[in-house]
């Protein structure tokens, strides 16, 4: 009998099909890519990548000529505002120890939603960073919001030593049991090249991401 | 969309008329090849990545029916509503039904090559739905109200002069003919849509089937802000984007943006799995899953189903010299390039997609650079074939073809014709060269000179040259 649920007709038609011709005969998995690897050189390969694709990579052994550093970038893209999710005590002691660099007032993410005109940053931790690519990665694990890597003009990420990966595959292994709603890679700021194949930046999203390193 | 690769030769004949258009192909091409070419000497596992990425998408399609099955169950399980459309009027009645039920007035869309062969935005906007594209070339192109002339850079054709002065017309900014302006304009009009629009509307480069996942590769961001910040988030993919497991992904993401931009990842990947949570700060409370046939079950039947390995990348188009002379829009439906020369006489018809399967000199460039190894050139041959055996070809052509291989079969007419062409040559081509040829063979020379015979046979001049008889060594 023709199954009524179109989408069973359609498993159907495609099993019919699959019936009618055999495809060509798959060759075994290879036991390993060969795929660049950061190693001992994790930090560096991911700055080298990150940096390659416009972002802008912090890193300090001590906190003071960081959050100096940081306070200067953020200032010299006229952000007045500073944003940071209220579940995110890292990013809120950031914040808050940038202010005396700014001056900043503090905001919560979700005034994103209501652009006021004036530049903002987003100050949030990342989760991961793939040295393989170059790429942050933030999630929606545990109700985790991506407004500041998404409407803020500045995207500032911190990460944690231990935060580094080689691979990506590493983080989509964490990840993959129970993915949460939103997994994003992040690699440099918003780019587009559609008109005259011209790259320019902040096409939609940031203009400028940070990746910050703490000690 | 409505396919019109029937008349390719004389959408040719004016793409090749356009100088503009001219220099805007060769610069993108130009660009894409020099960029792939770097990025793939910087990275030696690309070839052993290739392999995999063809073996995974080769094992995906030879157990699509699983496949697809543990994608729906995955992403329904999740909360996603998976439908099914078996062809392009059945895919937009139900994108106008799900906008209808959602109550949508506007929706932003990313970029989806499958919501442009239903021709998606028609039915949305019959259903009342405002529908703005957010890729900044698509944005620029539907303002033109004009197709994608390049899967990755849908508005290549056109200058900073005439998007500034669209932008004018259509949107009442004032002239400029700064490019960082220009997407500052786009940039502020399309955040109040993204901001206040009731359904995002994206494709999928992958979808994973063991977590129900939806994948986006973008560089812009829009394909992020559309599926975080709408309500609703509707995506319309076809069938052949299942890969088996999302830890398969990492091969896809090594091989796409190298191949398409010569970027080692575009700037932003987006993992989606299923709806918003209880927990979670934003994201689509509501998540359609659109599946598009359309002819895709056909293809898996038969000869052709390595063409639905296909990721998109654009690379074939790029390296293909007949993309590279006659850009996008000629080829006349939504895929163009070698691998739409392929897919559109599968979709659309032999008769209708036929000459664009003929329109490549087999150079084998694109088989080349395909990052899934998909046999192009053998296919195209194939579909020749095919067009042969269903009496679609021309009587003048077989002839030709006839009497071509009845010359070549015989070397001593081969060369007894030679030496006439020759003769003939010496009289009337004083410089060598065929300034004019009549009738159908002036497509050899409106362009270009025609090389003229030698006066003296082929195989006299590979003895001369060679000092050996070929069959010999």
């Amino acid at each position: 009998m023709e199954p009524v649920n179109p989408k069973d007709r359609l498993i159907r038609r495609v099993a019919a099909a699959l019936r009618g011709h055999k495809g060509p005969v798959p060759a075994a998995p290879p036991a390993s890519l060969p795929v660049p690897a950061g190693g001992a050189n994790r930090v560096a390969r991911f700055q080298e990548l990150f940096e390659a694709q416009g972002g802008d990579f912090l890193s300090a052994s001590a906190l003071e000529p960081l959050l100096l550093a940081l306070g200067e970038a953020l200032r010299l893209s006229g952000v007045a505002t500073l944003l940071f999710p209220n579940d995110d005590p890292a990013a809120r002691q950031v914040a808050e120890a940038l202010v005396p660099f700014g001056p900043f007032t503090l905001a919560s993410p979700s005034e994103l939603r209501q652009p006021s005109g004036r530049p903002v940053a987003g100050i949030q931790s990342a989760e991961y960073a793939v040295a393989e690519t170059g790429s942050l990665v933030q999630t929606s694990r545990g109700g985790k919001t991506l407004l500041p890597g998404l409407l803020a003009d500045v995207h500032v990420a911190l990460l944690s030593p231990a935060a580094f990966v080689d691979r990506m595959d590493e983080c989509l292994a964490a990840l993959s049991d129970d993915p949460p709603r939103n997994i994003s890679f992040i690699t440099g700021p918003s780019r587009t090249a559609d008109i005259e194949q011209t790259l320019t930046i902040g096409a939609h999203g940031p203009r400028k991401v940070i990746a910050v390193v703490f000690p | 969309m409505e396919p019109r690769s029937r008349s390719f030769h004389r959408n040719s004949e004016k793409a090749l008329a356009n100088p503009a258009l001219q220099s805007a192909i060769s610069r993108t091409t130009g660009k894409f090849l020099g960029q792939r070419a770097d990025a793939i000497a910087e990275f030696p596992g690309f070839e052993a990545a290739r392999d995999e990425g063809s073996r995974i998408k080769g094992e995906a399609l030879d157990h699509l029916d699983r496949h697809l099955a543990r994608f729906i169950a995955e992403a329904e399980k999740r909360g996603a509503v998976v439908h099914v459309a078996r062809d392009d009027a059945e895919a937009r009645e139900i994108a106008a039904g799900i906008a209808t039920r959602e109550g949508i007035a506007l929706a932003v869309k990313s970029k989806s090559m499958a919501a442009e062969e239903v021709d998606l935005n028609t039915a949305l906007e019959g259903a009342g739905v405002e529908v703005v594209e957010s890729d900044l070339g698509e944005f620029i192109i539907q303002l033109a109200g004009e197709p994608p002339s390049h899967i990755i850079a849908p508005a290549v054709h056109k200058t900073r002069e005439e998007v500034s002065r669209l932008f004018q017309e259509k949107l009442g900014e004032p002239y400029t003919d700064q490019i960082p302006e220009l997407v500052r304009i786009a940039r502020r009009r399309l955040r109040e849509k993204f901001l206040s629009a009731g359904m995002g509307i994206s494709g999928a480069n992958f979808l994973c089937a063991d977590t129900g996942s939806v994948v986006l590769v973008t560089n812009e961001g829009n394909g992020r802000m559309g599926t975080i910040l709408p309500r609703v988030h509707l995506v319309v993919a076809g069938i052949e984007k299942v890969i088996p497991a999302l830890s398969d992904l990492p091969v896809f993401l090594r091989l796409l943006p190298r191949s398409a931009t010569g970027q080692v990842i575009s700037t932003y990947v987006s993992v989606l799995t299923g709806v918003k949570r209880p927990e979670d700060a934003e994201g689509p409370e509501k998540l359609h899953i659109l599946l598009v046939d359309n002819g895709r079950t056909g293809i898996l039947q038969g000869k052709y189903r390595e063409i639905l390995k296909c990721i998109r990348c654009g690379a074939c188009l790029n390296i293909c010299p007949v993309y590279q002379s006659v850009g996008g829009h000629a080829y006349g439906w939504v895929y163009p390039g070698p691998m739409g020369s392929v897919l559109t006489p599968l979709q659309t018809g032999l008769s209708q997609g036929a000459p664009l399967a003929n329109a490549s000199t087999l150079c084998g460039a694109c088989a080349d650079v395909c990052p899934v190894k998909i046999p192009l050139p053998d296919m195209l041959l194939e579909l020749r074939g095919d067009e042969r055996e269903q009496g679609l070809k021309a009587p003048a052509e077989l002839l030709g073809v006839k009497a071509y291989a009845a010359v070549m079969r015989r070397a001593g007419i081969l060369e007894a014709l030679e030496r006439i062409a020759g003769v003939l040559s010496q009289l009337f081509f004083k410089e060598g060269k065929v300034p004019w040829l009549p009738f159908k063979l002036s497509g050899w020379t409106d362009r270009r000179d025609f090389p003229a015979p030698s006066p003296q046979p082929f195989r006299k001049l590979w003895k001369k040259q060679r000092g050996i008889r070929p069959w010999n060594r």
